[in-house]
């Protein structure tokens, strides 16, 4: 009397799952899937959420990932369209957006992913070929022009790649492609060292001399200051002591008075200014006070 | 009566042992199965218990959890997005499945295509393995980048991210890590194809790196990586194989900013001395002025004083100044030559050799 409604709950829930098991799958976000009858694609389904299918061996579903991958590819060799070799190579994103045909195509491999980007590499080959042999050098590298044409090349990569994959309808989408490497064969880098060496060499010269020239248009410049400035500072220590000269003129109105006293006083100072030192005097007896010599005292005490 | 109900009484219960020996594997069997069913009714219980309750989890502080339904985020954009604070509840699976991100961790990637090879030791160090001139550059496994002006230089990038679309970041790619890495690869080698030798190592470092930046973060951007990028570093050195060749320039660099620094000193010293000079030649201009005007004035003002003295007696003035003045001129000379008038009344006759100055000059 207990016992059955119990054993009637765990039968049915046991059924219900087995029965979900069968008939339910799941795809999860990161998915897509596509469900074949008897091996035959029929239904591809690029939207996560639980879908219902008749079971084994009637219906079957394939899921992959649909997110994007990665995808790089080896350095390969080509001429640019000025006769220079370059390395090059790339990354690739892409994703798998058609599974129903993508499935056809990569399911018979281990590993369909692996089997999709060795059909890229191939692709890919033949594109980036085509890009490198379409462009001198100094599309790739140059000061000017921003990198425009760098981008314009891997975007050419790019379009030639998307068609092609288009055209092979793998079911594959390219969501980006851009260059990781870029370089020159060994031999072609070593004589690219040697180039640099010699501009190296060239770079050094000139800053020496520049450096040189430089000092030395200092140095004259200076010098050409200072002139200038002694002259400025002459000239106006000339215009000083001529104010001066104004000043002291101002003065002289009072030797107005009595010029006859003036010019005895001035050649006095003359004479006591120019015989100050190392001088000989030579004189005889009419010159004051000497004129005392000529008689005796009482001689001149006497007139 | 009282026997009776005892007599009566007592079958049953001694009717319920004979029983007992005649079906006793069936009643323990019994037994044992409604106790185990109890037992598994408990289970059961138990067990539908644990399964609601595994679905309660919590997020960390670095974290965002986000449930998938069926394999679907149950909500869109940001408030798929569970964040740390509270205990969230799914569905155990196979309804719910809960995905957990780690977004605040800074995350690092460093361009790999740009450098040349070395083993984690020699980096550790930093030391640069030996290159001597005319070792080539093995495109195998040597990085390296062309510049602008046909140069090759090394450059690695080391870019810091941070995940600010958790989503997108999971589930929309197989390995961001690596995407937001090919990014700052194609960033280090398109900034280099522009820039030239000098710029990169040197001129404009900065610039360069900011360059180098830009375009990661432009091509992150449009390939919706769903990542921020926080900060990005690059470093350039030149080959190794041609290091002297670049110290010289280096050295002569330095050398110029030298002679320039010894001239520009050199330029300050003649310039302070010529404006020290002029200084003085006006100060000494000034002083000369003013002595003269003081003079002046002094003398004025003595020939104000002496006037009137000179006006009383004007010969004996004269006289008298002239003695003075005569006076100290006779002292200080240093030779005095007195010619007395001679005997017969006319002037003497004198000759003077004046050698003294002169055998100085004449050796």
């Amino acid at each position: 009397m207990k016992r059955n409604p119990l054993t009637l709950v765990i039968g049915i829930l046991l059924i219900i799952i087995f029965g979900l098991w069968l008939f339910v799958f799941q795809v999860r976000t990161t998915e897509v899937a596509v469900v074949t009858r008897f091996g035959n694609p029929t239904r591809p389904i690029t939207e996560p959420g639980a879908y219902g299918k008749l079971p084994w061996p009637i219906e079957k579903v394939w899921t992959f990932d649909k997110r994007v991958q990665n995808f790089e590819d080896q350095l390969t060799e080509r001429q640019t369209r000025d006769n220079f070799t370059l390395l090059m190579a790339v990354y690739v994103g892409w994703k798998i957006t058609d599974p129903a045909a993508f499935f056809p195509k990569f399911v018979s491999s281990d590993d369909p992913i692996k089997e999709a980007e060795r059909q890229l590499d191939r692709l890919l080959g033949n594109a980036k070929a085509a890009a490198i042999g379409r462009h001198p050098l100094s599309d790739f590298i140059s000061a000017s022009g921003n990198g425009t044409n760098f981008v314009g090349i891997e975007n050419e990569i790019l379009t030639t790649l998307q068609s092609q994959v288009q055209a092979n309808n793998y079911g594959l989408e390219i969501e980006f492609l851009g260059i990781k490497r870029l370089q020159l064969p060994s031999n072609v880098s070593q004589s690219v060292f040697d180039r640099m060496t010699e501009e190296r060499k060239r770079l050094a010269e000139q800053l020496q001399n520049e450096g040189d020239a430089e000092a030395q248009n200092i140095r004259s410049e200076a010098g050409r200051k200072a002139q200038e400035m002694l002259a400025t500072a002459r000239g106006q220590a000339t215009e000083i002591k001529g104010k001066g000269v104004a000043e002291a003129t101002k003065s002289l109105a009072v030797f107005q008075q009595n010029p006859e006293l003036a010019s005895f006083l001035l050649r006095l100072n003359a004479l006591e200014g120019s015989l100050k030192e190392r001088s000989i005097l030579v004189f005889d007896q009419n010159m004051p006070p000497f004129d005392l010599l000529r008689g005796g005292t009482t001689n001149w005490l006497s007139k | 009566m009282n026997d009776q109900p005892h007599s009566h009484d007592e079958p049953p219960e001694l009717a319920g042992p004979p029983e007992t020996p005649v079906d006793a594997g069936s009643q323990a069997l019994s037994e044992a199965l409604r106790s185990s069913f109890a037992i598994i009714r408990f289970v059961m219980i138990v067990l539908v218990v644990v399964f609601f309750a595994s679905g309660f989890f919590t997020v960390g502080p670095a974290q965002r959890a986000i449930i998938l339904r069926f394999g679907k985020p149950l909500h869109e954009g940001e408030k798929a997005l569970l964040g740390p604070g509270k205990l969230h509840w799914s569905f155990p699976y196979p309804i719910d499945e809960v995905v957990k991100v780690n977004i605040a961790g800074i995350q690092t990637v460093e361009s790999t295509t740009g450098w040349y090879a070395e083993t984690p030791e020699q980096r550790a160090s930093g030391i640069e393995p030996p290159a001597p001139q005319g070792t080539p550059l093995n495109p195998a496994v040597d990085g390296y980048v062309l510049t602008a002006d046909d140069n090759i230089i090394h450059t690695r990038a080391t870019l810091t991210y941070r995940i600010s679309e958790p989503v997108r970041y999971v589930f929309g790619f197989v390995n961001a890590s690596n995407a937001v890495q090919n990014a700052v690869d194609n960033a280090v080698l398109w900034a280099a194809s522009q820039f030239k030798v000098d710029d990169v190592l040197t001129h404009d470092v900065a610039g360069f790196q900011e360059a180098v930046r830009r375009r990661a973060v432009q091509l992150i951007e449009k390939q919706d990586l769903g990542v921020t990028v926080e900060q990005c570093v690059v470093q350039s050195i030149r080959p190794r194989q041609l290091k002297d060749a670049f110290d010289q320039v280096t050295s002569a660099e330095q050398g110029r900013g030298k002679a320039l620094i010894a001239a520009h000193s050199a330029e300050n010293q003649i310039t302070n001395q010529a404006s020290a000079d002029a200084r003085s030649l006006i100060k000494l201009a000034e002083i000369d002025r003013d002595q003269m005007v003081k003079d002046m004035a002094a003398q004025a003002e003595r020939f104000r004083d002496i006037l009137p003295q000179y006006q009383r007696s004007p010969a004996l003035f004269v006289q008298q100044q002239l003695s003075e003045t005569l006076g100290r001129v006779l002292t200080n000379a240093q030779d005095k030559i007195f010619v007395a008038e001679g005997a017969d009344g006319k002037p003497r006759e004198l000759r003077l050799l004046f050698n003294r100055e002169f055998t100085k000059r004449t050796p």
